[in-house]
């Protein structure tokens, strides 16, 4: 059964994305979401050799923070058990940030370099080696490389007669995307109250079947839309697995 | 010091810290700290609530090693 979805861009940025897929079903649209959250491999910190640390923090607490740094995640370069060893030394007074991490691999960078780590006093150091490792949202939330991931049903506006002259004068909210004959409106255009642009007309809003918008931000490993492709890859193979598995 | 990354969405935050702190008034600046939360582009309010609650302890901490 190969059905095709039709995918329309609302907004788009290297880290935010709002786009429209119509003709898929609640429990796709779901799994979708569930596959950017939890099954796209990142890279992050797992394991670090502290050289020296004299700052007020203990080690495991800024391995737990060097760990949340989300760091550039080229696609497939690299496979379950491959491992890059970052490496940090600062020395006091300063802080260090997650751009002091230094990486062997052009490839594999902080997402984002001004991170504060810990800041350190007058005589105190930081050095260690990190060691990043690929893993999966479900596993630990450093890897997960989508950020509230969420969608909505697209809404469908009818225009009908005027409002009568001494109705309620109430506004009338709605949030995420509306479809306004074929134009695709976000609400925060207009205030999300349909009274701004409809004023004086009687709306009707209602759901469209198997359409969703999906909202989704990345948080730096990689472009949003290379994060939801690598989120459907994820979802074929493993219902591959599953059709190999169950067939004798 | 800061969370590096908000505790119920997971969107990173540390890198703001900064530059809010310099900036907000209940901190060391002078502006209004919604309008500078809403400038960074923090909009969910679980990520604002990172910053107006934060208080940073290494000061308060670092004389007794």
């Amino acid at each position: 059964m190969a059905t095709d979805f039709d995918v329309e861009f609302i907004e788009d940025t290297e880290r935010e994305a709002r786009f429209l897929v119509r003709g898929i079903t609640p429990a796709f649209a779901n799994g979708i979401r569930r596959a950017i959250l939890a099954d796209v491999p990142t890279l992050s910190i797992d394991t670090v050799r502290f050289v020296e640390n004299s700052s007020v923090l203990f080690d495991e607490v800024l391995a737990l923070r060097m760990g949340l740094v989300p760091l550039t995640t080229p696609e497939g370069e690299f496979d379950e058990d491959d491992t890059v060893t970052l490496a940090i030394d600062v020395e006091g007074p300063a802080t260090a940030y997650s751009g002091d991490l230094v990486s062997p691999d052009p490839q594999v960078e902080p997402a984002d370099e001004n991170i504060p780590l810990i800041e350190l006093k007058d005589g105190q150091r930081l050095e260690a080696e990190a060691e990043a490792k690929l893993g999966r949202g479900r596993d630990h939330a450093k890897f997960q490389g989508g950020v509230a991931v969420g969608y909505r049903h697209l809404q469908h506006v009818e225009v009908g007669d005027d409002a009568s002259e001494y109705g309620e004068d109430e506004a009338q909210i709605v949030r995420g995307v509306i479809e306004d004959g074929d134009e695709l409106v976000a609400t925060s255009e207009f205030g999300h109250d349909l009274t701004n642009r409809y004023p004086g007309k009687e709306v009707t809003v209602e759901d469209v079947p198997n359409a969703f918008v999906f909202h989704v931000e990345s948080d730096g490993s990689m472009p949003v839309d290379e994060l939801v492709l690598r989120a459907v890859d994820t979802l074929s193979t493993r219902a591959d697995e599953l059709r190999e598995k169950v067939s004798l | 010091m800061v969370p590096v990354r908000c505790f119920t969405c997971g969107t990173v935050i540390g890198e703001h810290w900064e530059e809010f702190k310099a900036r907000a008034a209940n901190k060391e600046g002078d502006e209004d700290p919604a309008e500078v939360l809403d400038d960074l582009g923090l909009d969910r309010h679980c990520c604002r609530r990172m910053f107006v609650s934060h208080q940073d302890l290494v000061d308060v901490v670092s004389p007794y090693q």
